[in-house]
């Protein structure tokens, strides 16, 4: 294999690159113009919206494309041509000189399988040595890739391991054979916060351990700011800007990767003032479309001119390895998308009427069957999904919700809009109690609170227009006849920026942002008072999530309704959130103010996620508080503090024994804590470790 | 390709709900054209199906006619397919005797599918107790053999009613024993759209029970529902021919295809045609339907556009 290694050849360089896929449906092109290099010891971030093109070029660097794409260009890999290569020989370099780790750790792991001998395999495969040889060195790998008890855990099955574990065994079976190339494709996003940070950790240290190159693709920003060297930026198949990391955050040269930055929540400045968020315009490229002499970004730009849509920009150098696709490179400045705008200030609380009152919300799944026939202890104990929360959201602000996957957020939406009937606790709108189910409350209590929610595709019904559900609410809701309806649904889609026509047509024809706003004006339909809205903008790419989340902020300054904004992202509920509460495992770990929440004293919990959170600026410090393992499921009752098992401030014996007091925050009554650590000492503590400032400065 | 599409689809929106429901049926079975299974199955149906409409004016004899001096003919240019032991043409007869099979076969498809559909969907959707009870009787109807059942419902009707139709206690009787299998699949089908969004939303829209199964999910899983139809249809017309072949089905002197095969067996070395020819007829047209169910389902992976 290695006899046509050429020393001064790059380690994979790809060149004009474009793969087009055939099918009855028409022609795709998924690659158009992609030119890039990788070299030993380097990580090349390919960062892009969904249906940019980066994962093609991924698995074209495998030869892993079927035989519907026809590719065109060379993709070279220590000087040999992979697109020549018979499939026997791309067997010999898969696995092996070139290896992949794939988003999903649980579809990469076979799940009937010993996770040990499948890394074994992998080294059987492709290494001349024998079982021992092979046993001993996957321990090694588990060591190597921080797993812990790695001469125990190879016994393990995948589903025996948490998500980080999972992603670290496929990471390991890639470094099986020391590859030249490491291909990550999204290896984190499928991953918690938390547990994104460790891999992130764990990919950083390789970088400087194993001498191969890696490319690392990504959607986010920020996962990029903190593990590449080098990033290449695609959009609508074409590489449209790369450059070393800093310079491309500091100084973007292509408009699209300044619109990229600017779509993204970032941190307040220095003077502690809020920007609005910018958005980039229009859908993302149809990659039908025939290739012309022109910008294919020209429609979505502001820098736009004449010559522009009747010539194709090449790739050009501006300097220090730095190569934009624009004829306007030297024009990009961070204000091209807008004057960063102050937010309007808000009321403040105390001011505003409470519309939502939550107490002692709580909701328990399943655990109802008995060891004997009605009697004895329950076989299961009731899952704790939803434990004692306690929340108040005044008129025209937003409350948000935070937490990692099994926290018990999604349940807490379902729980207060009535899709899952609480089991305890009292819901109070404008003052009336609420019954547990949707189906026995008001017609007026169900029209004051809706729901969006995260799967915009789902959102619609697939089989009816997408006006169906804008028609229906406005005619039970408002009582507007069949023809008012209309006239109504199409202000909304106006009022959400779609045009009228979409009312007829049918939802598989609108992109995922569309659908998503499609939601949001029949959530808006009869000017509701409450707007629960479960991980609405999660699923949307970054230029489009910034639109709806301005949106949303349009509509409630216009009509002065409340949000509860469920999220995983910290940026997003940062930016949108009046209020957060941070729940894990079912239990409010903190509940404030946005500001006190996010700055310190903060429940340990809180720390650990906004250190784990990645920023989009390279030279941020790395943070060094990290969680390992992933949220528990708490079964039945237990005494002690719900954060114990992995609490980093963990104190003693009290936190296993005693439930953690409820204490009041320094800055006011409205922050509380659920803590054992008083309130001072939380506070000394994380402002003696963090040097560097917290997401909210 | 999509933006034809789309064109084609908005306008066609504005008209009313039947010429759109009419469009979308019309556009699907493009799709089913689409495939080398659905393009052959169709074929073999369309010529079953049109023959059998056109047969009365086709047919060269009545199909009861007796011919006493050409028993047992060989096909010629006057008997296509030669005569049976009676004199009658078997190719009238056949013809003759496709029509009653299919109607029969068909409505009680419809029949069946439309119960199980309906008790499907409740079933699935309503969750919990109901959907326990539910099932349970039907796996209480499934326990029972449909050819069992079918000969004991038919021997009792025969004698207590003696004025209702044959063809009439069959459609009941496949109606009844395909509700079972298809409420399960059907139900399948609702549970993996039940917790779908835009479900949630309806119910949090407040919308009747009701309305949310038929208006909201049942569009959802009609695609199961018409393979569900095709591969059952298949079934419904080896059941009828077998209740014919033994003397349960359409009453003589009627032609029907089952009946006819097993009375001319044993003239089938002097006249094989005449229990050949209903038979191949029947698997061409059991084949062409198992064909055209595939081409359905494989029509339904293609998207209709290319954006998803």
């Amino acid at each position: 294999m290695t006899q046509a290694l050429q020393q001064d050849a790059p380690l994979m360089q790809v060149e004009d690159l474009a793969v087009t896929f055939y099918s009855p449906n028409g022609t795709f092109r998924a690659v158009r113009d992609a030119s890039l290099e990788i070299a030993r010891g380097e990580v090349l971030g390919l960062v892009g919206e969904s249906g940019c093109g980066k994962s093609t070029v991924a698995f074209a660097m495998m030869g892993y494309l079927p035989g519907t794409a026809e590719v065109e260009g060379a993709v070279r890999f220590e000087g040999v041509d992979i697109t020549s290569l018979s499939t026997s020989e791309l067997m010999e370099l898969r696995g092996n000189r070139i290896a992949m780790v794939y988003q999903d750790p649980v579809t990469s792991l076979n799940p009937s399988m010993r996770v040990g001998p499948q890394v074994e395999e992998v080294l059987l495969q492709h290494l001349d040595i024998d079982s021992d040889t092979a046993r001993a060195r996957s321990v090694e790998l588990f060591e190597s890739v921080g797993l812990p008890a790695a001469n125990r855990i190879g016994r393990r099955y995948p589903h025996e391991l948490s998500g980080g574990q999972q992603q670290r065994v496929v990471i390991a079976m890639a470094l099986a054979c020391d590859p030249h190339l490491l291909i990550m494709d999204e290896p984190t996003t499928g991953l918690d916060v938390t547990t994104e940070a460790t891999i992130l950790d764990l990919i950083v240290e390789l970088k400087d351990r194993v001498n191969a190159g890696i490319l690392f693709v990504s959607h986010n920003l920020g996962v990029i700011a903190r593990v590449a060297d080098r990033v290449a930026v695609m959009y609508a198949g074409e590489i449209v800007e790369q450059a070393p990391v800093r310079e491309l955050f500091k100084n973007p040269s292509h408009p699209y990767t300044a619109g990229l930055l600017s779509c993204v929540p970032q941190p307040p400045g220095d003077d502690g003032v809020e920007r609005q968020l910018s958005s980039i315009p229009g859908t993302v490229f149809d990659a039908q479309t025939e290739q012309s002499a022109e910008c294919l970004f020209a429609p979505r730009c502001p820098l736009a001119q004449e010559s522009c849509t009747t010539q194709a920009p090449p790739l050009v150098g501006t300097g220090d390895g730095h190569l934009s696709r624009c004829f306007f490179h030297a024009d990009v400045k961070a204000d091209i998308w807008g004057e960063a705008l102050a937010r309007v200030e808000k009321p403040r609380e105390q001011d505003a009427e409470p519309v939502l009152n939550v107490n002692g919300l709580r909701k328990f799944y399943g655990g109802g069957r008995k060891k004997y026939i009605l009697f004895g202890p329950p076989v299961n104990p009731p899952v704790r999904a939803l434990m004692d929360m306690d929340m108040r959201i005044g008129s025209g602000r937003t409350v948000g919700i935070v937490g990692e996957s099994g926290s018990g957020k999604s349940t807490a939406a379902r729980a207060i809009v009535g899709l899952e009937p609480k089991d305890r606790g009292d819901l109070q709108l404008h003052g009336d109690d609420l019954e547990g189910n949707v189906h026995d409350r008001t017609e007026d209590q169900r029209s004051a609170m809706r729901m969006v929610f995260q799967n915009p595709t789902a959102s619609l019904n697939p089989k009816l227009p997408v006006g169906h559900a804008i028609v229906r609410a406005l005619r039970k809701f408002a009582g507007l006849n069949k023809q008012e309806s209309n006239e109504r649904a199409e202000e909304l889609m106006e009022a959400v920026g779609l045009d009228p026509t979409f009312l007829e047509r049918q939802p598989t024809e609108l992109s995922g942002g569309q659908q998503q706003r499609v939601a949001l004006a029949s959530a808006f339909a009869a000017n509701p008072d409450l707007v629960v809205a479960d991980e609405a903008v999660s699923a949307l790419d970054v230029s489009v999530q910034a639109q709806v989340l301005n949106l949303l902020e349009d509509h409630q300054r216009e009509t002065g309704n409340s949000y509860v904004f469920i999220t995983h992202d910290l940026g997003v509920v940062r930016y949108i959130s009046d209020d957060i509460l941070v729940l894990y495992a079912g239990h409010v770990a903190e509940y404030g103010p946005s500001k006190a929440v996010l700055s310190a004293p903060s429940h340990p919990y809180t720390e650990a996620l906004l250190s784990a959170a990645p920023v989009p600026d390279p030279d941020a410090e790395p943070t060094h508080i990290r969680l390992e393992g992933s949220v528990p499921t708490l079964r039945g009752a237990f005494s002690g503090c719900f954060f114990a098992g992995r609490c980093p401030r963990k104190i003693g014996d009290i936190c296993d024994t005693t439930p953690p007091p409820t204490q009041t925050g320094p800055s006011g009554d409205n922050h509380f804590i659920n803590c054992h650590i008083p309130i001072s000492e939380l506070e000394s503590l994380q402002r003696a470790d963090s040097g560097e400032p917290t997401l909210a400065g | 390709m999509s933006t034809g599409d789309t064109t084609v689809r908005s306008g066609a929106s504005s008209a009313p709900v039947a010429v759109r429901a009419w469009n979308g049926i019309i556009a699907f079975f493009v799709l089913v054209l689409r495939t080398n299974t659905g393009r052959i199955g169709l074929a073999v149906v369309t010529v079953h199906v049109v023959l059998a409409l056109i047969g009365p004016w086709i047919t060269p004899f009545p199909p009861t006619e007796y011919h006493i001096q050409d028993q047992y003919s060989s096909p010629n240019s006057t008997y296509w397919l030669g005569t049976d032991e009676k004199g009658r043409d078997v190719f009238s007869r056949v013809l003759a005797g496709a029509r009653s099979i299919i109607w029969i076969a068909t409505a009680g498809t419809i029949l069946g599918v439309t119960l199980g559909t309906i008790v499907g969907v409740t079933s699935g959707y309503l969750g919990g107790r109901v959907d326990q009870v539910i099932m349970r009787i039907v796996d209480w109807f499934l326990a029972i053999p449909s050819l069992l059942l079918a000969i004991l419902v038919i021997n009792m009707a025969t004698q207590r009613l003696p004025n209702v139709d044959e063809s009439i206690i069959i459609i009941g009787i496949i109606g009844i024993s395909f509700m079972p299998n298809n409420s399960r699949v059907i139900r399948s089908a609702t549970l993996a759209v039940k917790p779908l969004e835009f479900v949630q939303s309806a119910r949090l829209r407040g919308e009747p029970t009701l309305y949310i199964m038929f208006r909201e999910v049942l569009p959802n899983v009609l695609p199961v529902v018409g393979v569900e139809a095709t591969i059952r249809l298949s079934f419904a017309l080896l059941l009828t021919a077998g209740l014919g072949f033994l003397g349960l089905g359409v009453q003589p002197p009627e032609p029907d295809w089952g009946k006819m095969v097993s009375e001319n067996a044993i003239i089938l070395d002097v006249a094989p045609l005449a229990s050949l020819a209903p038979g191949i007829a029947m698997a061409s047209l059991v084949v062409g339907i198992n064909l055209l169910a595939d081409g359905i389902r494989q029509a339904q992976n293609l998207p209709e556009t290319g954006d998803r």
